[in-house]
C-alpha cells in the first residue's frame, strides 16, 4: 500500500503533543470557563431547533442515506462534478497531498500576479496550513470570518470547526484588537468589536486581488458550490476580487441539488440551531459576459490528503459522511474540559479523532482514538448518524494491532502496541476465558485484598482505590446453594 | 426535548419462570451484595435464579482496548455459559449493551450469538419492562440522584427504567442534577490512560451531585459508582451511591441503604 | 520557489488519476439500484396564511424588517425609511420592474444606477453607496428565506455592499420550503451564475457567542412585502 500522507504537516507535532497540550489546557481556568459556556450555549440551541423528535430522526436517516449514496458513487459524481464545472468556466484542479493543494493555489495567484488574498473560512485551508504556504510567498492572506480573523490575530489556530474564537472571551479580544489594531481603544463592547473588524475587513475585501472559500456541499449535477455562512464574508471573498479559488475535500460532492435542502437543514440546526444560515450562497460559473461583477475566474481544488485511504475501508468510509456542523463537539466531554487545542489538530473534537489518523497517520495520532469514554453523546446528535464510538474503537484495534498484520488498512497501523499491554491482554484472556483460571485469580484477589495498593496511579490522584471484597460474587451464590440444600435435607 | 435513542427498543418476553443472572467481574470481586440483592429481588418476584459458575466478564475492557481478539475469546466463552432459552439479566447497563449489541459484531451474526443478544436484559429494564414491577416503598422518606452510565442510556435506555422505578417509591424523591447525562469520566481503561481529563470529569459530576440535596444516588453501573464514589470518598464529601438493586430492595424492605464503596 | 504553470498541470493530472483508480477500485461493481430508499420527513401542509405568518416570523427573528405595502405604496416606504435612517443615497439596478417606484421616490434622494462595472469602482461601492434595492426572484416560508437571482441588471454586489438592501418580496412567490422550490421550478436546469438565500442581515456570533449585526455584508435588511 502506497501512502501519500505526508509527514511534514506542522499538526503531526502538535498532536503528538496531546498528553502535554491536555495538562496545560485542563489547568487553565478562563479557557475552561469560556468551553463550558460556549458548549452550553451551542447545545441548548441545538436543542430548540428540533421541536419534534420525529422530524429529527427521519432527517438524520435521510441525511445519512444521502450520505452514504453519494459516497457509493463517489469517483463518478467527481468526474460528473468537473465536467460540468468545466462547462460553467469553472477550473477543477486536484491534490494528493496538501504540499499539492498549496503549490496549485500558490501558482493561480502567481499567474495573476495576486499579492493580497482575503479568505473565507475554510477548513480544509488550515489543512493544508495554505497561510503558512502563501507568506512564506509573500503573498498576505487575510482570514475575514471573525472568528478566523481573531484567531489569526492572536497568532493562533481555530479550537471550534464552526467558532474559530470560541476559546477567547471578549476581555482576551478586546486586549487583542487593542494590541493590535492602530487606533482602537480597549473596549469589551462586542458591537464595538465587530464594527472594528468590519471596518478593517472591508478595506481588504475592496482592495484584494484574490478570494478563497471552502465549499460546504458540491453538487454534481449542475455544478455549483455551495456555502453557507452568516457574516457575508463568503460571498464577499467570492464576488469582489477578480480571482476566486475554493477548496475542499473530495468527500463534499452531492449527486443532485434536491440532497441539498436536507442537508442544509440538519446542517444549520445541529451546529447552531439556525433554522438556515444568514445567506446561502450557490456558485455555478464565473463572470459570464455582460456580467458587471463576480469574479473573472473560478478554480476548485480537490484535495483528498488521506481521505481516500479512509474511503478504502467499509466502516471507516463512514466518516466521510461528516458535513462539519460541530454537533459532536460541542456534547462531547472530553473537548469541554480540554478544549480545541489540545487535540493538536485541525480538526478536534470526536470527527477530529476519526479524520486526523487518515490525515497525519497513526503515528502522531495514536492518543486521540483513546481519549474518550465512549459515552456515545456525539453519536446521538451526528446529523448523518456516523456511528463514532464505534469508528473510535475501531482506531483503537488499528493502533494497537501488530504492524505486520495485512491488510494494512491505514497508515501507522500499530503504532499504539505496546508489547506489555499486549501481554496483559493476552493473560488477562487466558484467565478470562477459562472457569478455573478465573476461579483462581479471584480466590487470590480476596485472599490477598489486603495487599491491594493505596495508590494506583492515575486513578488515586482524586479517588481512594477499591478494595476487593472478602468474598466473591461466585463464592456468595455457591455457599447461599449449599445452605439452601443443606437446610432442604435437614427438612427431608 | 427528550434524547431518545431507539436502538433499545424491542419486544418483551412473557414473565418467565428461570433467568440467568450475569454478575459482571466488578460486581463479582468488588461488590458482591449487589449480585445477592438482584438476585433477592429477583426471587421475590416468584423467579428462579441461575448464576453460571462460569461466568467472568463480558470481554469489554479488552473491546474497548482495541483487543478485539482477546475480547472474543471471552466473550465466546461467556456465551456457552448460558444455553438454557431463558433470560440473561445483567446488573450493568454497560456490560449489557456489550452483550447485547457489541457482541454481534465480534462474534459475527450466527443464530447461536443472536439468540444470545436479544436474550440479554439489563436489571431495570427487565424490572420494568418484564416484571412490570411496582415496587412497595417502606422506607423513609428521602430525596435520591440517579446517574446513568452512558452506555445504558443510549445503548440500553436505562435512563427511563431507572426513572420509572425510583419514581414509584412513594417516599423517594428523584431530584435531578446539572448535566444529568454528562459522562462521569471512568470510560474503562481511559480512567489510567487519560487520568487528568477523567479526573476533570469525575470532578463536575461529584460537584453537581453534591450540589444536589440528596442523601444518596442510585446508579445501575458499578463502574461508574467506582469512578464517582471514590472521588467523593477522596473529597470526604458524606455522599455516596448505591446500585439500584440493592437501593429498591432495602426500600421493599424497608431497611436504611448506606450506599457501596 | 514557485512552479511554473506546466507542473501544477501535470500535478493535478497525476492526483486526478490516483485519486479516481483508488475510489474507482473500491466501488467496482458497485450495484446503484439496490441503494435503500431515502424517505424525506413529510412536513404537513400550510396555508397561505401560515406560510406568510411563518416567513415573516422567522425573518424578524432574525432582525429582518418586514414591511407590508403595495407596489403603489413603496416609494414612499423607501423614501421614509432612508430619511430615519439619515441615508440620502440608493443604489439601484438597470431594470424596468421597478422604474415607477423608482420615479416616484423622494427627489432629495440621489439615485445611482448600477450600469457600471465593478472592475474600477470597487471604491465607489464601498465608500459611496450607503443602500442599494434589490428584487428577488421567490421567497421560502419555512426559513424566512429570499431567494436573489442577479442578473446583468441587478449585480451579485448590489445585495452584499451597501450597508442598508431594501428588498422587493412578492408574496405570490412564496414556497413552503427549499425543496419544494427546487423541485416547483426545476433549478437543477438552470441555475445562473450566482443564487443566495438571504435570510437576514448580516451577522456573527464569534465573539462569546454574543450576536452582533453587521459582519461584513448588510448591517440592515428591509423586506418590503408585496402582494398580501
Amino acid at each position: 500500500m502506497k501512502h501519500i500522507i505526508e509527514e511534514e504537516s506542522k499538526y503531526a507535532a502538535s498532536a503528538k503533543a496531546f498528553r502535554a497540550n491536555v495538562a496545560r489546557d485542563l489547568g487553565n481556568e478562563e479557557l475552561r470557563s469560556n468551553f463550558r459556556g460556549a458548549m452550553d450555549y451551542l447545545m441548548d440551541k441545538r436543542k430548540s431547533a428540533f421541536s419534534s423528535e420525529d422530524e429529527l430522526e427521519v432527517l438524520r436517516e435521510q441525511c445519512k442515506l444521502i450520505k452514504q449514496r453519494c459516497l457509493a458513487k463517489l469517483p463518478h459524481l467527481l468526474e460528473q462534478l468537473e465536467g460540468n464545472l468545466e462547462r460553467n468556466g469553472i477550473k477543477v484542479h486536484w491534490a494528493e497531498t496538501i504540499t499539492e493543494a498549496n503549490e496549485i493555489i500558490a501558482q493561480l495567484i502567481a499567474d495573476k500576479k495576486g499579492s493580497s488574498v482575503v479568505k473565507g473560512k475554510s477548513m480544509v485551508s488550515e489543512e493544508t496550513a495554505l497561510n503558512d504556504y502563501l507568506e512564506e510567498r509573500n503573498v498576505e492572506c487575510l482570514e475575514s470570518d471573525m472568528g478566523e480573523y481573531i484567531v489569526q490575530l492572536a497568532k493562533e489556530h481555530p479550537s471550534h470547526i464552526i467558532m474559530p474564537a470560541i476559546h477567547q472571551n471578549k476581555k482576551q479580544v478586546a486586549k487583542l484588537f487593542a494590541d493590535n489594531i492602530e487606533g482602537f481603544e480597549y473596549s469589551t463592547d462586542v458591537d464595538t468589536l465587530i464594527q472594528q473588524g468590519r471596518e478593517v475587513l472591508r478595506n481588504k475585501f475592496c482592495q484584494a486581488d484574490v478570494g478563497i472559500s471552502g465549499v460546504n456541499f458540491a453538487v454534481a449535477e449542475t455544478g455549483t458550490l455551495c456555502l453557507v455562512e452568516n457574516e457575508g464574508n463568503g460571498r464577499m471573498c467570492t464576488t469582489i476580487p477578480d480571482l476566486h479559488i475554493a477548496i475542499t475535500g473530495i468527500e463534499k460532492v452531492v449527486e443532485h441539488l434536491s440532497d441539498v435542502p436536507p442537508l442544509l437543514s440538519l446542517l444549520t440546526r445541529s451546529a447552531t440551531g439556525q433554522a438556515i444560515s444568514t445567506y446561502f450562497n450557490m456558485i455555478s460559473s464565473a463572470r459570464k459576459p455582460g456580467e458587471k461583477d463576480g469574479p473573472q475566474e473560478v478554480h476548485l481544488v480537490l484535495l483528498d490528503n488521506g481521505r481516500s485511504q479512509a474511503f478504502a475501508d467499509e466502516e471507516l468510509k463512514q466518516t466521510l459522511q461528516c458535513i462539519r456542523c460541530g454537533a459532536c463537539m460541542n456534547h462531547c466531554p472530553v473537548y469541554t474540559r480540554i478544549g480545541g487545542h489540545a487535540y493538536g489538530t485541525v480538526y478536534p473534537g470526536p470527527i477530529g479523532k476519526m479524520v486526523s489518523p487518515h490525515m497525519l497517520g497513526l503515528e502522531a495520532t495514536t492518543n486521540l482514538p483513546t481519549a474518550s469514554t465512549l459515552c456515545g453523546a456525539c453519536g446521538e446528535v451526528c446529523p448523518v448518524k456516523i456511528p463514532i464510538p464505534k469508528i473510535l474503537l475501531r482506531l483503537r484495534q488499528e493502533s494497537v494491532k501488530p504492524k505486520s498484520q495485512q491488510p494494512e488498512v491505514m497508515k501507522g497501523q500499530g503504532a499504539g502496541r505496546s508489547s506489555v499491554e499486549a501481554l496483559i491482554w493476552k493473560v488477562w484472556a487466558q484467565v478470562h476465558k477459562s472457569p478455573t483460571m478465573y476461579a483462581l485469580s479471584m480466590w487470590g484477589l480476596t485472599r490477598f485484598r489486603f495487599l491491594m495498593p493505596k495508590k494506583l496511579g492515575g486513578w488515586t490522584s482524586v479517588r481512594t482505590a477499591p478494595k476487593p471484597a472478602a468474598t466473591t460474587l461466585h463464592q456468595r451464590v455457591k455457599a447461599k446453594q449449599e445452605k439452601a440444600k443443606q437446610s432442604q435435607q435437614e427438612r427431608g | 426535548m427528550q434524547q431518545l435513542n431507539t436502538q433499545h427498543l424491542r419486544d418483551y418476553p412473557k414473565k418467565p419462570k428461570q433467568v440467568y443472572l450475569f454478575g459482571t467481574c466488578i460486581v463479582d470481586s468488588f461488590f458482591p451484595d449487589t449480585g445477592m440483592d438482584a438476585i433477592e429481588l429477583l426471587e421475590r418476584e416468584g423467579i428462579e435464579v441461575i448464576y453460571p459458575q462460569g461466568q467472568s466478564c463480558c470481554g469489554q475492557p479488552a473491546y474497548n482496548s482495541g483487543y478485539k481478539d482477546e475480547a472474543k475469546a471471552v466473550a465466546l466463552s461467556q456465551v456457552k455459559q448460558f444455553p438454557l432459552d431463558i433470560p440473561v439479566v445483567v446488573v450493568s447497563g454497560s456490560c449489557g449493551g456489550m452483550m447485547r449489541h457489541h457482541y454481534l459484531d465480534l462474534l459475527g451474526d450466527d443464530p447461536e450469538i443472536n439468540n444470545f443478544c436479544q436474550r440479554v436484559f439489563e436489571l431495570t429494564e427487565f424490572l420494568v419492562h418484564v416484571l412490570h414491577l411496582k415496587p412497595v416503598d417502606q422506607g423513609p422518606k428521602e430525596k435520591v440522584a440517579l446517574h446513568t452510565s452512558c452506555a445504558a442510556r443510549r445503548e440500553m435506555g436505562v435512563h427511563l427504567t431507572g426513572n420509572k422505578l425510583i419514581s414509584q417509591l412513594a417516599n423517594v424523591e428523584l431530584v435531578i442534577h446539572d448535566y444529568e447525562s454528562e459522562c462521569c469520566g471512568f470510560g474503562g481503561t481511559f480512567a489510567v490512560k487519560h487520568a487528568d481529563i477523567s479526573a476533570a470529569m469525575v470532578a463536575d459530576k461529584s460537584k453537581h451531585l453534591v450540589a444536589t440535596d440528596a442523601v444518596r444516588y442510585v446508579s445501575a453501573d458499578h463502574g461508574c459508582m467506582m469512578n464517582i464514589n471514590g472521588a467523593l470518598d477522596y473529597q470526604k464529601q458524606s455522599l455516596r451511591g448505591e446500585h439500584i438493586a440493592s437501593y429498591l430492595l432495602n426500600r421493599i424492605k424497608g431497611n436504611s441503604s448506606k450506599g457501596s464503596l | 520557489m514557485t512552479n511554473t504553470k506546466a507542473d501544477i498541470k501535470a500535478v493535478s493530472k497525476t492526483a486526478r488519476g490516483n485519486i479516481l483508480a483508488k475510489l474507482k477500485a473500491e466501488v467496482s461493481g458497485a450495484d446503484y439500484d439496490k441503494l435503500p430508499e431515502e424517505v424525506p420527513f413529510n412536513y404537513p401542509e400550510f396555508s397561505r396564511e401560515e406560510n406568510l405568518a411563518q416567513f415573516i416570523s422567522e425573518l424578524e427573528k432574525n432582525h429582518a424588517q418586514v414591511i407590508k405595502t403595495t407596489k403603489a405604496n413603496m416609494a414612499s416606504v423607501i423614501s421614509e425609511q432612508l430619511k430615519a435612517l439619515n441615508i440620502t443615497k440608493l443604489l439601484y439596478g438597470e431594470n424596468d420592474e421597478h422604474s415607477e417606484v423608482i420615479a416616484a421616490l423622494d427627489s432629495k434622494i440621489d439615485l445611482q444606477t448600477y450600469d457600471f462595472s465593478i472592475d474600477n469602482n470597487k471604491e465607489r461601492l464601498f465608500n459611496e453607496c450607503p443602500a442599494a434595492l434589490s428584487s428577488s426572484r421567490c421567497s421560502i416560508a419555512a426559513t424566512g428565506s429570499i431567494v436573489l437571482w442577479p442578473d446583468e441588471n441587478e449585480p451579485r454586489s448590489l445585495s452584499l455592499v451597501p450597508p442598508v438592501h431594501f428588498v422587493i418580496v412578492d408574496a405570490n412567490e412564496l414556497y413552503a420550503d427549499f425543496t419544494s422550490l427546487i423541485k416547483a421550478q426545476q433549478w437543477q436546469d438552470k441555475l445562473p451564475t450566482n443564487v443566495v438565500l438571504v435570510s437576514g442581515p448580516s451577522k456573527t456570533a464569534d465573539i462569546q457567542q454574543t450576536l452582533a449585526y453587521g459582519a461584513h455584508g448588510p448591517k440592515a435588511l428591509i423586506v418590503l412585502l408585496i402582494n398580501i
